[in-house]
């Protein structure tokens, strides 16, 4: 299949996979929508899906239709920590590890920059980069526990990696309710983070007022870049794919197979920690998450939309952060139940995921282009037939 | 033998047999024509061997008896009856059964439970566990095949895990019986047990296709015999006539002469020295018995031998792919013997895999990812921490145009070229990187004429340039005309060697490759250049 075939058939079901879901939404809003009569649900319905569809970019209403900066703000700040997450589950699915931590991860990288945010002062500049560092590379070191129980007991580093994120969870509930807990306070937090360690918002222009965007977003945006260069132009990234692949083949090829499943789940691990303290230093003042904040999944659904691939991970984080304030939006003005959200990107992950989605229109497409080069062949032979025919003809004249 | 008696018999009487099968032909989609014009038959209460080389067309025209798969053309008649054998299930009704070589079984299910499987007796909703029970044993008394039915399938020794494959097809009202190479996966014990029981099935009534290469176990066994080559029939014989010569002869053979043009060889220095390696598999079975060799600089040292007799599993030992129970293999003296691959690569060796899908490449990977899997973190191809592409794509491009690998761009995936191309791929990769030692295991296995000749000349080139060749391979005439010595083994042993392959014939190579002649331990010792 050329490229382009391949691109147009991407679309074509990435589009059809979405208008699927937007079916199935549309019947689950109905049915649990106000209204008495079948038209007022319909009208109920009609302005879900309004809120649902354009309202994370415009504000709607009094008739006209306005682009809303803040809003486009909100979703760009709330894609910077599934953009990590994203990433970390990229290169580890890629090595064919399908290692969950990045949930644990962003929750321990996260704490760990706080910690170091609140009690080690710094100048600023320095403070939050060393911060967010340390926490990567703690999350780093902690991944080494499911690669190489992987690598030397065959532990399964799925399941491994899925009561990992929750012993990290209840021990960081631990020390966050004792050693860190900020006394003072009612609530359950730590003390806040020192001045130096703070990210800077990225505008500070009126329009985008109120919307926490940071230059957090631009340093997800170079970790794409950077993934991207790794795993198609270094030859650890070309490693660990071709690991992905086939691990018998790297293994006769002569790649060191053990040591690419640890690189690739503590590159992982390293991603989602620097996505945790970035979002911390960011967005918050104290540390108090107290369960898993459910990047780490959506990471994994944004990986899987993005094919594994990095370069697509900012798209598949786009699409999820506008899925997600869209049934937000719902949520708040056409009273629908925001758990719709679950249901809506489910049926759209469904089908993403089904490999054989639209394998018959893959086919044709195959056999279109098979034909077209069979027929290209064909015209070239009997170009060059003529060709000699000709110069045959020539000499027998 | 007489002439007369070497003549295919002739089908006397329409009622004797219970399977006529009548002209048989088979291409594969692929293009391969695995049977042509195979006549096959069966007398009701016989035991029938069917013997041939590897890919000599035995398990496609058992398929074809068992339904699994269909006929170009030709004709199947089932106790006289034209029959259509549309499938497996169309099969096992007419009473055809089949015990595959690698065991149909639930290993996490009772004995009982894999015998009743698809036909259990049930309790409501639920197995009935201690009818299945009941039906196995009374089954196995009956036939008297011992099995225990309450054991785990995956806790039972190989030979009862057989038994439990006869049973199944036999409750099924299997009334002929097609054995892939039971004997293959069995202890010699095992192997015992098996006659006596298909003795007495025999006595019942019962009709076998007995598939093997063991001439011993053929001629104690079987009644009749059939024998393959290259997909077609040499002929159907009462097994009391044959002599082990006389199959041989049949079996083995060179069915083209290649005619490969090289220079003598002019062999140095001991590159590969292998002593001693012995090796048991995991169903203990002795694969390699004190193998000792040497291969030098300048010179193909060819491995012949009927598929299965150790070949696969010296190349394993030597690419540290599984490893040896004793013994040492060194290559310029220093031991290779569970290194890592980078390390034995480093070396210098390089190896065509036999399974070229499963080791050769990376299916759903560029040509040119698959070129460089061997040295990506090569000074050349890499500028500080990322890959130098233009590098990368001069190179690819160079062995693309130098192996004539026939692809659109470096850039296409491996897995969407031809067989020959993929084989292409492969050998560039391994013969461009500076060896010392090339392991060639079936290396133009599935390729296309056009890319099996290129393949062969560019062994001959490289081994003239001062390169020392291990050459494993299933076809005779590519082994015999394209090493300069040759060794022969069979059930994991060395049991000739010959210097020189220019007056080798047919005959005796496979009378060697089936264990019917065996030179002198003076002899084989040759291969040894202390």
């Amino acid at each position: 299949m050329t490229k382009k075939r391949q691109i147009t058939f991407s679309i074509v079901r990435s589009l059809l996979a979405l208008a699927i879901a937007l079916l199935v939404a549309m019947f689950l809003i109905f049915l649990s929508a106000d209204g008495d009569s079948f038209s007022e649900k319909l009208s109920a319905m009609g302005e879900a899906l309004k809120q649902l569809l354009i309202g994370p970019l415009f504000r709607t209403g009094g008739g006209g239709i306005a682009f809303e900066g803040k809003r486009l703000a909100d979703i760009l700040s709330a894609m910077t920590p599934i953009t990590f997450t994203g990433l970390a589950v990229c290169i580890m699915f890629a090595a064919n590890q399908f290692n969950m931590g990045a949930e644990g991860g962003i929750m321990l990288g996260a704490f760990v920059t706080a910690v170091v945010a609140i009690y080690v002062p710094m100048p600023a500049g320095v403070h939050s980069c060393i911060a967010v560092l340390i926490g990567g590379l703690v999350v780093a070191a902690v991944m080494i526990v499911p690669a190489i129980l992987k690598v030397k007991l065959d532990v399964s580093e799925m399941v491994c990696s899925l009561m990992l994120n929750y012993i990290i969870m209840y021990v960081l509930k631990y020390l966050l309710n004792t050693s860190y807990a900020d006394k003072t306070k009612g609530q359950i937090q730590t003390y806040p983070f020192l001045n130096s360690a703070k990210i800077a918002p990225l505008i500070n222009n009126p329009i985008f007022s109120g919307a926490k965007l940071t230059w957090g977003f631009v340093i997800a945006m170079i970790a794409v870049a950077l993934s991207g260069l790794f795993m198609y132009r270094s030859r650890w990234g070309y490693q660990i794919r071709m690991i992905g692949i086939n691990k018998d083949f790297s293994k006769y090829s002569g790649i060191s197979v053990g040591f690419i499943v640890v690189l690739s789940q503590m590159i992982g691990g390293f991603l989602a920690g620097v996505g945790g303290g970035i979002e911390m230093l960011g967005r918050y003042q104290t540390y108090s998450w107290s369960s898993l904040p459910g990047y780490g999944w959506t990471g994994i659904t944004i990986a899987i939309l993005a094919g594994n691939n990095p370069w697509f991970v900012p798209l598949a984080a786009f699409f999820m952060a506008y899925l997600s304030k869209g049934c937000d939006l719902m949520a708040t003005y056409a009273n629908v139940p925001s758990q719709l959200i679950d249901i809506v990107q489910g049926v759209i992950f469904l089908f993403f995921a089904a490999e054989q989605f639209l394998s018959r229109y893959r086919q044709s497409l195959v056999v279109k282009t098979a034909q077209e080069e069979l027929a290209a062949q064909a015209a070239l032979a009997a170009a060059s037939a003529r060709a000699s025919d000709k110069e045959g003809g020539a000499a027998n004249e | 033998m007489s002439e007369a008696d070497s003549r295919p018999m002739a089908d006397t009487s329409h009622d004797e047999y219970v399977i006529q099968m009548k002209k048989i032909n088979k291409v594969y989609s692929n293009g391969v024509a695995a049977n042509r014009e195979m006549d096959f038959n069966l007398r009701k209460g016989e035991i029938h061997a069917l013997m041939g080389e590897n890919g000599a067309g035995k398990s496609t025209l058992m398929k074809i008896l068992f339904g699994m798969e269909q006929p170009t053309s030709g004709e199947i008649l089932i106790n006289g009856e034209p029959t259509v054998l549309s499938s497996s299930a169309v099969a096992i009704s007419k009473g055809i059964g089949m015990v595959h070589q690698h065991f149909m079984l639930v290993p996490s299910l009772s004995v009982a439970e894999n015998i009743v499987l698809g036909m259990a007796p049930t309790k409501g909703l639920f197995l009935d566990k201690q009818k299945a029970e009941q039906i196995a044993r009374e089954n196995a008394e009956k036939y008297n095949l011992f099995v225990n039915p309450k054991m785990r399938v995956a806790d039972i020794p190989v030979g009862m895990k057989q038994r439990v494959e006869i049973l199944k097809t036999l409750i099924r009202g299997a009334r002929i019986l097609i054995l892939d190479e039971p004997t293959a996966v069995l202890t010699s014990q095992e192997t015992r047990e098996l006659f006596e029981e298909l003795k007495e099935l025999k006595e019942e009534g019962y009709t076998i296709v007995f598939i093997s290469h063991k001439l011993d176990e053929i001629k104690e066994i079987t009644d009749r015999i059939t024998i393959m080559r290259n997909g077609r029939s040499m002929g159907i014989y009462n097994t009391s006539e044959v002599s082990k010569e006389d199959i041989s002869r049949l079996m083995v053979g060179r069915d083209v002469v290649l005619n490969v043009s090289k220079d003598k060889a002019k062999p140095a220095d001991v590159v590969l020295r292998v002593r001693g390696l012995n090796f048991v598999n995991e169903w203990n079975i002795k694969m390699l018995r004190d193998v000792s060799f040497d291969v030098r600089r300048g010179e193909i040292l060819g491995i012949a031998g009927v598929e299965g007799n150790g070949q696969k599993e010296l190349i394993d030992m030597l690419f540290n792919l599984a490893k040896p129970d004793s013994g040492d293999a060194t290559v310029e003296g220093k031991s290779i013997i569970g290194l890592p691959q980078k390390k034995i690569r480093d070396m210098g060796v390089s190896l065509v895999p036999e399974d070229r899908m499963l080791y050769g490449i990376a299916a759903t990977a560029s040509v040119e990812e698959n070129i460089i899997s061997d040295r990506s973190g090569n000074k050349e191809l890499n500028s500080g921490p990322l890959f130098n592409m233009k590098n990368i794509r001069e190179l690819s491009e160079k062995l693309v145009q130098e192996f004539k690998v026939l692809c659109k761009s470096p850039e296409q995936k491996v897995g969407m070229l031809s067989g020959g191309n993929i084989q292409k791929v492969v050998v560039a990769r391994e013969f461009s990187n500076e060896p010392v030692l090339i392991l060639a295991d079936q290396p133009t296995r599935g390729s296309d004429v056009g890319a099996t000749d290129f393949i062969r000349k560019k062994l001959v080139e490289l081994s003239r340039s001062g390169i020392a060749v291990l050459l494993v391979s299933a076809d005779l005439a590519e082994v015999m005309e394209l090493s300069d010595s040759l060794m022969v083994m069979h059930k994991g042993r060395i049991v000739a060697y010959f210097e020189d392959t220019a007056n080798l014939s047919d005959e005796e190579m496979g009378e060697y490759m089936l264990g019917i002649k065996k030179q002198s331990p003076e002899e084989i010792r040759r291969v040894c250049h202390d």
